[in-house]
């Protein structure tokens, strides 16, 4: 049997980053085919059955803006909502949702299966047709191709996937999957070059083998806070329980150490620092001798419990002997025994901020291959390789986002820029401008693009906007409305805020004021009083954030008026103070035409570009300009 | 190519080769040519017939082509080859003959063969973009070479070894830890993880304090380099003058037996205990009718509120009166000298501040000279005797310093705005972070040749 498709989009891959490609391509309008081994394995949760956090919430609000499923999706499984950092300001804060795995991938599946432009195709793809720096299609095991305009590989862990457990070893992309080989090969052939990584899982334990008098209840927020504009609310089903590991875990670990994989020298791949396994812990923080262990429900169906905290490759007893010393899993049934998992990745500066591999046409990489972790870091990838596949393949702009506009800007540009050694993970600290980009203004900074490329329907961002234009009217407000010291709205306050106002001021002056506690005076503010909790405290943290904000803002449009301007020939040649010789390299070679140009090399650090903006405004002042500048 | 331009790029990188003469202008026995650039190396080689290029880092007896119609002269050459050298980049290093006339055909013989005079500064400028120093080191290099006092060479070698990059530098990493703190409070809060409160607010207590103290040898970096205004003092013909004199070691200002001879506040320099000081001889204080001696007592005592020190005399055969008159010392230190102690009979009482010297018979001179000495290092205030930063240096530390000390560690990502601006402020100081217009503002203390 040899049957050919053809589409603008092939997508091999149907995990968090397959599955956003798709439905943005596909509701771009592209006819998009999506290869994966099984339809019941689309949009899987091998790890952690949760979906966003800090850094990974902010990066699902944005995904959200831009019109991708990952948020609707996760508020329709999501079994328990938490807010974290909830008791800091607005700009960390990090939803984060314990998800149904096994009703996360059915949505994801009826969602593709749902969209008339998207053909599931089950198979697996085998190799790339090639040829001449160009790709045109893949080829399937069972003989079938699939011609397409372009092609995304989303292949996650299953590159050249090798599965541990103690000192057994297989070749697996997952649990119970089979790895892939073909693709690798035709990679390298391509000239690409791979490395390799290494992640990890803990082990699943029955729920009804546990001692819940022994452990901590975590219950969700009250209220649950939906992702996604599309959801009105949500509901919370699960607690998830918390315990700690005794010291007496170091001891068994230390005892067998040699027959764990990492520490045998048998995993030879580079694991993530952020997410290091129980072994990891015990050596690198010998001074902690205790850890926290937190058991998270994977489903309402199932009675899987996942054991977050203790990732681990030791063999099947030490497993055993480690869970059953923790208090409240003394008789804990072991449903799964916890693996490290090692993977070959794309370093990902061999790809443009498209996504598109460099110097190969028509061919996209994203997710977990580009040496990400995380399904969010994923899903984030998909959504821009589809959209930028699509708008390359029509000849229009692609969608680059900037580090100062968005967390998918900070990863795609951490991603190309950097050369990274182990798997990448979002953090709110990468993001200089972290106090512009909170979930809270996801929606206000990024919806109108989505509109402008058909991702977001337009009724949905005039809600929306209603929604931020009434909260500016209200910071408005603050900013004029006058509290003068006699006045009884202040006399009531007076108590609460602790502290004594001499002269007439302004709303938002006085919850500026560093020595007061503006949440509890926020309650009592006329305007702000009548708001809900969430409302009043992202204004509250705007308002204290201001002067960072402005900082920030002139930043940004400093940056952005000098992305457009010309790199001055002289600059090129002979390079800037404080710029590190591998960077007058690379624009001694590259020879940027712009800053826009030079932010898009590999290699090309953040600290670089504001040097060379430096020297471009220096230039300026000066009255010079680029074209007289090769002296 | 515009002037602008120049000073834009070249100085940044350098493709082009300068040239400058080092030495100062004027006749010398020698005068040194410096040469710095990419042609370097050609260069030499037309303007030196005979010169061995390959042969570097070493003395090489040379002729130099000084311009036409002249004939050649000997030259010591040493060739030095980037980027072990000065600026990092190739560069010659030229000795002849202080002639002005030869040093200005060699110069002209330099441009014809396609070197340009160098900008003031430049050479320096260039070690820095080529990393061979930082930007407080590129300052004390411009220090060490204005160096006029002991203390003022002091403290410029230090910087030029890198002693303040490393003070400031251990702050930084300071609050670089704490930083990494607060973000592992930010991003792992989930996980469990987070330092104890406590230990932050300590981290960042010591980082205040490392700057605290970088920012208080700022009064010493201003007297070192501006120096220590001491003000002489005291009733007509108490023996100022003669004080005066005495201090500069040269007949300065005029003295007589006649009462009230000074009539205008007169300043000079000397180094005290290695110490710049300006010292000023004023008018003797008293009631006067006289319209010019008001005049230089009414300069006298507003010479005296400017003072750092104050010097007061007192004839030893008077009596002390109630206090000197329009003159207090408002908790300055001052010193008071009983004079004249030879015309006296017998022991001359005074409580401890005042010294009985006679400037006559050189008695009680040298335990004047150390009080004086002890006073004047005593205004210096808080130094390491190696660390007293400038007036931009306290800039960078006191705005890292008002970032600090507005942190509310409770409100962590805020917290993590301001540590991250200080830690920018810093990084101005030494050059990480350098803007243009800091660049511009250091090496617009330099002479051309450096």
């Amino acid at each position: 049997m040899s049957v050919t498709r053809h589409a603008d989009l092939v997508v091999v891959g149907a995990g968090h980053a397959g599955c956003e490609a798709a439905l943005a391509a596909a509701r771009m309008g592209a006819n998009v085919v999506v290869v994966t081994l099984r339809r019941g394995t689309v949009a899987q949760m091998p790890c952690n059955p949760a979906m966003g956090g800090i850094g990974k919430g902010h990066l699902m609000a944005e995904i959200d803006a831009l019109g991708g499923a990952q948020a609707w999706a996760a508020d329709r499984a999501g079994l328990q909502f938490r807010m974290l950092n909830r008791s800091r300001g607005a700009a960390v804060w990090g939803p984060r949702a314990q998800c149904d795995k096994a009703r996360y991938s059915q949505l994801m599946l009826r969602l593709l299966e749902r969209i008339a432009n998207i053909e599931l195709v089950e198979g697996e793809a085998t190799g790339l047709m090639a040829g001449d720096a160009r790709v045109a299609g893949v080829q399937l095991a069972d003989g079938q191709r699939v011609i397409g305009r372009a092609v995304l590989l989303t292949t996650g862990t299953f590159l050249g996937g090798l599965l541990h457990t103690g000192a057994e070893r297989r070749e697996g992309g997952r649990f119970g999957e089979p790895a892939s080989y073909g693709l690798g090969k035709d990679l390298a052939r391509l000239g690409l070059e791979l490395r390799r990584y290494k992640t990890g899982t803990p082990p699943r334990l029955d729920r009804d083998s546990l001692d819940y008098s022994k452990l901590h209840e975590q219950l969700g927020d009250d209220p649950p806070r939906p992702f996604s504009w599309r959801t009105r609310e949500v509901r919370n089903r699960v607690s998830c329980w918390v315990t700690r590991t005794p010291p007496v875990v170091r001891t068994i670990i230390e005892a067998n150490l040699d027959r764990s994989p990492l520490f045998s020298g048998r995993i030879s791949g580079t694991g993530p620092r952020y997410c290091p396994s129980i072994e990891d812990k015990v050596v690198r923080f010998p001074d902690h001798d205790r850890h926290t262990v937190f058991l998270e429900p994977e489903g309402l169906t199932t009675p899987s419990m996942y054991v977050n905290g203790l990732s681990t490759s030791l063999p099947r007893d030490v497993q055993e002997e480690i869970v059953r010393a923790v208090p409240g899993l003394e008789r804990a049934r072991f449903l799964r025994y916890g693996y490290a998992v090692e993977y070959d990745v794309v370093p990902a500066v061999q790809v443009s901020r498209t996504l598109a591999v460099r110097d190969v046409d028509g061919l996209y990489l994203a997710g977990q291959l580009l040496g990400t972790s995380g399904y969010e870091e994923a899903a984030a990838q998909g959504l821009m390789a589809g959209v930028n596949a699509v708008q390359v393949g029509r000849g229009q702009e692609p969608l680059l986002l900037g580090r100062e506009e968005a967390y998918i800007g900070v990863l795609l540009d951490d991603l190309v820029t950097r050369d990274h050694r182990e798997p990448y993970r979002m953090m709110t600290s990468r993001a200089e401008h972290r106090l512009l980009l909170g979930v809270d203004s996801a929606r206000e900074r990024l919806m109108a693009l989505g509109v402008g490329l058909g991702l977001v329907p337009e009724a949905a961002f005039h809600v929306e906007r209603a929604r931020w234009e009434a909260r500016e009217r209200l910071e408005t407000r603050l900013d004029t409305a006058r509290v003068s010291p006699h006045h009884e709205s202040w006399t009531a306050l007076r108590e609460v805020a602790g502290v004594e106002l001499r002269r007439p001021t302004t709303w938002a002056a006085l919850l500026r004021r560093p020595d007061l506690d503006a949440e509890a005076v926020a309650r009592h503010v006329p305007g702000l009083a009548e708001v809900g909790d969430e409302d009043r405290q992202v204004i509250v943290s705007r308002l204290r954030y201001a002067g960072y904000l402005e900082r920030h803002e002139r930043e940004r449009e400093r940056m952005h008026r000098l992305r457009g301007r010309p790199i001055p020939e002289a600059l090129l040649e002979q390079g800037a103070p404080g710029l590190s010789r591998e960077v007058e390299e690379l624009l001694a070679r590259f020879r940027p035409r712009t800053l826009g140009e030079a932010e898009q090399l590999p290699g090309m650090t953040p600290a670089a570009i504001a040097i060379l903006a430096g020297r471009i405004a220096g230039f300026e002042r000066r009255g010079g300009d680029g074209a007289r500048a090769g002296v | 190519m515009d002037s602008s331009s120049v000073w834009s790029f070249d100085l940044a990188g350098g493709a082009d080769t300068i040239v400058a003469v080092a030495t100062p202008p004027g006749h010398g026995a020698l005068a040194l040519l410096r040469l710095s650039g990419a042609d370097t190396s050609r260069i030499a080689a037309e303007l030196c017939p005979g010169l061995d290029i390959a042969e570097s880092w070493r003395a090489q007896l040379t002729v130099v082509r000084c311009g036409d119609g002249l004939p050649q002269e000997r030259a010591v050459a040493i060739v030095y080859r980037g980027p072990r050298s000065y600026t990092g980049e190739d560069m010659l290093e030229l000795t002849v003959h202080g002639s002005p006339a030869l040093v200005q055909g060699v110069m002209h013989e330099c441009v014809e063969l396609g070197c340009r005079p160098a900008q003031p500064g430049e050479f320096t400028r260039r070690a820095v973009a080529n990393g061979k120093m930082d930007v407080t080191q590129a300052e004390g290099i411009a220090d060490l070479i204005a160096a006029e006092t002991a203390w003022q060479l002091r403290v410029a070698q230090a910087q030029v070894r890198g002693v303040l990059s490393a003070r400031v530098a251990e702050t930084r990493r300071v609050l670089v830890g704490l930083l990494a703190r607060i973000e592992g409070e930010l991003d792992l809060a989930a996980q469990g993880v987070g330092a104890p409160p406590g230990e932050l607010a300590a981290e960042l207590a010591t980082a205040v304090r490392g700057l605290q103290w970088l920012l208080a040898t700022a009064r010493a970096g201003e007297r070192i380099r501006d120096g220590v205004r001491v003000v002489i003092l005291g009733p007509p013909n108490s023996g100022k003058s003669t004080l005066f004199n005495r201090l500069l070691r040269c007949e300065r200002a005029i003295v007589s037996v006649h009462p009230g001879t000074t009539r205008d506040v007169l300043e000079a320099e000397v180094e005290i205990g290695g110490v710049r000081v300006v010292l000023a001889d004023t008018a003797g204080l008293r009631e006067s009718s006289d319209l010019v001696e008001q005049e230089g007592i009414r300069r006298a005592e507003a010479a005296a509120a400017a003072a750092d020190v104050i010097v007061f005399l007192r004839d030893a055969r008077t009596v002390a009166g109630p206090g000197p008159r329009g003159w207090e010392p408002d908790g300055r230190p001052w010193i008071g000298v009983l004079s004249k102690t030879d015309l006296v009979n017998g022991p001359v009482s005074g409580d401890q501040r005042w010294v009985a010297v006679s400037l006559t018979t050189g008695a009680g001179w040298e335990d004047l000279e150390s009080r004086l000495q002890a006073l004047v290092i005593g205004e210096l205030g808080e130094t390491d005797g190696v660390v007293a930063v400038s007036r931009r240096h306290a800039a960078g530390l006191r705005a890292a310093l008002n970032e600090l000390g507005a942190i509310r560690l409770a409100e962590t990502e805020v917290a993590a705005e301001a540590v991250r601006a200080a830690i920018d402020h810093l990084g101005e100081i030494i050059g990480d972070v350098t803007s243009e217009e800091v660049l511009d503002a250091v090496f617009a203390r330099f002479c051309v040749g450096k």
